[in-house]
This record gives structure tokens, C-alpha cells and sequence, in this order.
């Protein structure tokens, strides 16, 4: 935080959001859970960032949250931070800690954030603890709080988005006929770090027209040709940002060029409806329309692609953009528009930007251009 | 994240070995009564999944199926479209994507004579993941098990030795190139090494504490051998940073088989009595099989088995949120 006045404003609008939404939703006590690969709501109550294979942030209707997680050294760090002070050990087995605070507050409905995920040995902790409350999902209590971004959370993003366009510069740079996909990753990696990135996301896929999709990195070597294509999600003070693109070892085939050709068109279509109050499905109708309209509607469904993009912020996908999410994306929420999947015409092609709406439509979040990228190394430049 | 290289390759573990992973765990589950075991997986808990079939499950989650006769199924929320690259780098035939766990196992179990499901790590399992499961299972037993899978991993066999060893190697050079380097490039050297060296995971951290005092602490995972390794690298020469090697030292001298891990944690923080004011001082014992989730849900009064290989640390925690530790890996001998 950038003052102690901003902390305050902060902590208070995130709490203050929240606490007006569990009235709402007649929850006496909230209970967000975080497992390792999704923490972002334990970090929207304490503004620290823990490691522990299990945390929970427990927030009563009036009084104090208590934090709590499985690794010991988490406990000083949220404390420090200060949105959270109370503090304890999580022992998944019995979770007495929890389970007295619970039985101390006596709530009749409690709702859980990422119930979906909670551990049986703690769903029976808080049956337990409150055997009369009844207990409901909070999910989307807290997704729907955690959607509009504040500006000092699109501060943070728009650091992610100068990280994310070193990152790609850095894709392109090291690009080379027989370099090994995973050391292009290894290569990113440590420059998204340097850069600060507290982590990133990343899948990838190089090849020609077989490619189907994006994973893990393989051993495979890259070919003069081969187009490469990758989305990079670094991670900033807690918000990821990312950034779709597709690169050619060499020169582009007409091939390539025709398939960004549609995609980028499918990009600005997407764009096109951005504005507030529009729906996720909207955005993936219009990205959709554009395949639909050259005879590619096929490949806009589930056997070829996931989501048409989806929202960003503490967690790296968030709202997915796709056909029949009728979640209005509003004023300062946070999202790429990426129409990622297989044709025919050149395999699966990634391409897309991460955008936050405004009060008349919406703003690119990165500067990078949106091109096919070309290496000079792949060709006798 | 699991963002590095993922790779099947024989010459590293034998098929013969893979196969006899599931042989294994078949043969416990025909001695339990289990028709078939359940183990659920997420991005962040996999080992089991991947020691089966190594397969990498780098995002979401998904369930695997072990029938007591006959190939494993996995049950995933990835969509299809990655089912040829899981085809090839794991083991695996039987791939199933779908949006819910309920008509995943309805169409697993389906033309199949009810009997008992075995649910792995039961309590660690999502409770509406059970609930799922149970939905989809009428005429089934649902009966929870514990860590079969777990305890197949504690002890390596010689082909994942000798794979940790590599691990091990390459760990211990990118933290001695990171160490000697500027404070603020160390993340990205270890980064690009470890990754470069072929790492699918790397979590690395520079921890701080008073006086000076920082330590380099990288939790990698390399083909699916977790190796950590923590060490000072500003300030070692503080007095009281040197008591975190002597107790580290106490530690890994009270390893042994048979011992629970109260032992040598017990014997580490007999040591530890020059550190800073109002700090927070303790010890572990980790198994690498248990790496990935630094040890949080291991039973503290487990015994080592003989031929296990664990990772003893030290680590004060201080006022301010900060954090010093040091490690060493240690195989679980005889004397």
C-alpha cells in the first residue's frame, strides 16, 4: 500500500462490500476457504499472501476475522500485514482452533467461500462446531465482491501488464530452431521474476496445424516454421494479468496469416460489445459470430476450445467468458478477450487482450501490439 | 506452478515399474475388499496421480479410478482437447472429461456390479466431490480409506533415488551460483536454472531476518521427485544464524528408522536457545513424498520407514513476518 490512508480505504471497502453482501444473504459468519491453488479469497480478507496448503479467513457478521492456516509461518506474516491480527495454527484433523472460535459466535447460517472445495475433515469441523447452522455456499458471494476492481487493484494489474509485455518480448527474443520448448519457459520464468512476479501461469504449444492445444512444456524442439504460442499470466502483488500471443520461428505461412487474420478479428469483436453492464455471454456470442460468419462455428465448442477468455484478478480465471454465462461484467471489472482454439487453417492459434471496462466501453490493459510476432533466427535473415 | 517440462520417458522409470505401482496398489485393494479406489487430485495435491500415471495435472481437478483388476480411468474437468498430450506423457488410456464428478462415475460404474468404492486420503477429499461420487454410486459402498497411495511413495525406489539425486544436484549448484549473485537476481538465476535443468515446478523464495540474515529456501519438483533445499546466504556469520546449523545438525543426527519425526524436531530445538527475542523456532521432518504440500497434512507421530528420504529443516519465524531456514536432506538408514 501506498499510505496508511489507502490501506484503511482499502481494507474498509473490501470489508464493508463483503459485510453488506453476507446481510444480504443473511450469513452470520463467513468462512473463506483457500486451498493451495486457490487462495485468492484468503488474500482479499488479509492482504497477505500465504503458502499453506490450507487457510481459512473467518469473518463474522460484526466483530473481528480470524485467519488461519496449516503452515505456522503464515501466521506472522498475516498478523504483520494487519488486516488480520487474530490468528491460528489450521490442524485439518479436528480443526479445534476453528471449531471453538465457530462454537463461540453460534451462527445459524454460515457460508462458505469455495465450499465446492472444502475438505471433508473440515466440513465436518464446522457441522461440529454448529450442527443446528444451516451452511451454505458463498462462492459467488465472493467472486461477485472480488469482480469490481478498486484503483488501487487496477494498479496492481496495470503493473502485471508492463510484467506481461516484458514477459512476451522475452518469449519472442529467445525463440530459435532447435531451443526445447521447456527452456523458453525457463527463460520467461526467471524474467518475470526479475521483473517481481510473485508467479505466473503459463501453458504453451509450437508446432504447425496438428497443434490442438496448450499444456506443459514438452522436450520437443522448436522447427524453422513452427508457429509458438503461449499465454503468460504473471502474478503482481497478488494480481495475475495475462496476455495471449502467437509467434513464428521464421517467416508466417499465408496460412498463419489467415488464421490471425480471423482471430484478431474475432478479438476486435469481442471488444466491439465491451461496456458496462454487458455479459460474458455477449463477448463470446460477438467473438463467435466472426468464426460462425467464415464457416468455423465447429471449432467454438467444447471439443476444441474452453472459454472465449475470462476475468482476472486474484485469481487468474475468473468469470469465463462463454456462451450462456449471463454474468454482467461491470464498470472496473477485469478480463481478456481471447477467442484461443484449433482450425483447420493453421492449428490452434492464441491470441488476446486483458481489458477493464469503463464508464464508456473499455481500456486495453497492455501495450503490446496485437500481431502475428516473426523471428528474424528461423530464416537467412 | 507446474509450468516446466513434463516427460515419460522409460529410461528414467521403467514401464515395468509403473505398472507395478497400480499391481501394487491393486493387490492392497483386493486385501481391503475394494472394487474400486477413488483418488482425488487437484493442481496443488497430485503425487498420488502422478506416481500412478505420470500424468501432470496442471490446472483444475480431476479424480483417479483404480479398479482392484484392470487399467486406471481418470475422471478430469479439463476438457478434451488435452486428452492427446495426456496420452502421451502418461501411462494412461481411460481419459473421461466432463463439467461434474456425478456423470463422470455414473459412467464409469456403469454396467459394472455394485460393490465397494474406496475413497483415497478420504478426508482430504472435497466433501461435495463425496457427496458427487456418492450421487452417482446407488447400491455402492462408499468406504473412506487413508493414504494407500502415500504409502507406496515415502520409500523411493532405486530408479526415483536415483532421480532425487539428480533433483538434488541441480538444486544445490543454482543455489550456490544464486547465492554468490546480487540480492535481487537470485529468484530468476534459480528460476532459469532449475527450469532449464528440466524442473516442472519451482517455488522459490529469499526469506529475511534481523540482522542481515537472509536464506535462499527453493521447493522443486523435478519429473515427480520433490526435492527442497533452504540455505543462508546473507549473514551466516550473525551468532545466532550459526545455532540454526547446529540444530539442524542435532536434527539429522536423531534420524533414524523407526523414530517419529518428534524425535529429531525434539532434538533441533534443544539447540536453539541463542536466537533474537519473541521469535518462533522450530523444526521439521518432511518426507519428499510429501513436499508439495510442505508436510501440512502428515501425522506428526508417523514412524520413519527405513529407506525413506526426508528433508529436516529449521526455521525461525520473527515478529515481523519474517522468516530464516535452513535444511538437509537425509535418507532414513540404518546406523
Amino acid at each position: 500500500m501506498t499510505s496508511d490512508l489507502a490501506d484503511h480505504a482499502e481494507h474498509d471497502l473490501r470489508y464493508s462490500r463483503i459485510r453488506a453482501a453476507m446481510a444480504d444473504h443473511g450469513i452470520d459468519v463467513l468462512l473463506a476457504y483457500g486451498p493451495g491453488w486457490r487462495r485468492e479469497n484468503i488474500r482479499y480478507l488479509t492482504d497477505a499472501r500465504v503458502t499453506g496448503s490450507a487457510a481459512l479467513v473467518l469473518l463474522p457478521a460484526t466483530g473481528e476475522p480470524v485467519a488461519f492456516s496449516t503452515r505456522l509461518a503464515d501466521l506472522g506474516v498475516i498478523a504483520q500485514r494487519g488486516w488480520v491480527t487474530d490468528v491460528a495454527r489450521l490442524d485439518i484433523a479436528g480443526a479445534a482452533a476453528l471449531v471453538e472460535r465457530l462454537r463461540d459466535l453460534a451462527p445459524s447460517r454460515v457460508g462458505v467461500a469455495h465450499r465446492e472445495l472444502l475438505p471433508q475433515a473440515l466440513a465436518d469441523a464446522v457441522t461440529a462446531a454448529v450442527p443446528a447452522a444451516e451452511v451454505v455456499s458463498a462462492t459467488a458471494l465472493l467472486d461477485d465482491a472480488r469482480m469490481v476492481k478498486s484503483d488501487w487493484e487496477l494498479a496492481q494489474m496495470r503493473r502485471a501488464a508492463t510484467v506481461c509485455a516484458a514477459g512476451w518480448r522475452k518469449f519472442v527474443d529467445v525463440l530459435e530452431p532447435g531451443l526445447p520448448e521447456y527452456r523458453i519457459v525457463a527463460e520467461v520464468e526467471a524474467e518475470l521474476k526479475r521483473l517481481g512476479a510473485e508467479d505466473n501461469f503459463m501453458l504453451i504449444a509450437s508446432g504447425g496445424d496438428e497443434v490442438t492445444g496448450m499444456t506443459p512444456p514438452g522436450p520437443r524442439l522448436l522447427e524453422d516454421g513452427d508457429m509458438v504460442r503461449t499465454e503468460l499470466t504473471p502474478q503482481m502483488n497478488g494480481y495475475w494479468l495475462q496476455i495471449c500471443r502467437s509467434a513464428v520461428v521464421g517467416r508466417a505461412s499465408d496460412a498463419q496469416r489467415r488464421s490471425f487474420d480471423l482471430f484478431n478479428e474475432a478479438v476486435e469483436a469481442g471488444l466491439s460489445v465491451v461496456r458496462p453492464g454487458v455479459t460474458a455471454h455477449e463477448v463470446a456470442v460477438a467473438e463467435n459470430d466472426v468464426f460462425r460468419k467464415y464457416g468455423y462455428g465447429e471449432y467454438c465448442g467444447a471439443r476444441y476450445t474452453r472459454v472465449r477468455g475470462h476475468g482476472h484478478g486474484l485469481h487468474l480465471d475468473e468469470t469465463p467468458i462463454i456462451e450462456g454465462n449471463h454474468t454482467v461484467l461491470p464498470e472496473r471489472s477485469v478480463f481478456i478477450v481471447h477467442p484461443n482454439t484449433f482450425t483447420p487453417i493453421a492449428g490452434y492459434h492464441v491470441l488476446g487482450d486483458p481489458v477493464v471496462v469503463t464508464a464508456t466501453g473499455y481500456e486495453v490493459l497492455i501495450e503490446t501490439e496485437r500481431v502475428l510476432f516473426e523471428t528474424p533466427q528461423g530464416v537467412a535473415a | 506452478m507446474k509450468r516446466g517440462l513434463v516427460v515419460l520417458d522409460p529410461a528414467e522409470v521403467p514401464e515395468q515399474e509403473r505398472a507395478e505401482r497400480v499391481l501394487r496398489l491393486q493387490r492392497r485393494l483386493a486385501d481391503e475388499g475394494i472394487t474400486i479406489a477413488l483418488d482425488y487430485a487437484d493442481v496443488h495435491r497430485s503425487d498420488d496421480l502422478a506416481y500412478l500415471t505420470n500424468l501432470c495435472l496442471y490446472w483444475n481437478e480431476g479424480i483417479l479410478a483404480v479398479p482392484v483388476v484392470g487399467e486406471p480411468a481418470f475422471l478430469m474437468k479439463l476438457s478434451p482437447r488435452v486428452h492427446p498430450w495426456m496420452r502421451r506423457s502418461s501411462t494412461l488410456t481411460d481419459l473421461r472429461s466432463g463439467k461434474g464428478f456425478t456423470a463422470l462415475v455414473e459412467g464409469l460404474l456403469a454396467g459394472v456390479e455394485p460393490g465397494v468404492l474406496g475413497l483415497v486420503d478420504a478426508p482430504l477429499w472435497p466433501a461435495t466431490a463425496i457427496e458427487e461420487v456418492r450421487a452417482a454410486a446407488p447400491g455402492w459402498e462408499i468406504r473412506p480409506l487413508g493414504g494407500l497411495v502415500r504409502e507406496q511413495r515415502l520409500v523411493p525406489s532405486a530408479a526415483e533415488r536415483a532421480l532425487l539425486r539428480e533433483a538434488q544436484a541441480h538444486l544445490e549448484a543454482a543455489l550456490t551460483d544464486a547465492a554468490a549473485a546480487a540480492g535481487g537476481t537470485r529468484i530468476a538465476l534459480v528460476e532459469r536454472a532449475l527450469r532449464g535443468a528440466g524442473f516442472t515446478d519451482v517455488l522459490a523464495e529469499v526469506v529475511r531476518g534481523p540482522d542481515g540474515v537472509a536464506a535462499l529456501d527453493v521447493t522443486g519438483q523435478y519429473r515427480f521427485c520433490w526435492v527442497r533445499s533452504a540455505r543462508l546466504v546473507d549473514g551466516a556469520s550473525e551468532p545466532w544464524a550459526g545455532d540454526l546449523g547446529r540444530a539442524l545438525a542435532a536434527a539429522v543426527a536423531a534420524v533414524a528408522p523407526g523414530v517419529a519425526p518428534g524425535v529429531p524436531v525434539a532434538a533441533a530445538e534443544q539447540v536453539l536457545t541463542g536466537l533474537p527475542a519473541d521469535v518462533i523456532a522450530s523444526a521439521t521432518v518432511v518426507h519428499q513424498a510429501d513436499l508439495s504440500t510442505g508436510g501440512d497434512y502428515a501425522d506428526p507421530a508417523e514412524r520413519l520407514p527405513i529407506g525413506a528420504v526426508v528433508v529436516v529443516g529449521v526455521e525461525v519465524l520473527f515478529p515481523d513476518g519474517g522468516r530464516v531456514a535452513v535444511t538437509e536432506t537425509v535418507p532414513v538408514e540404518a546406523p
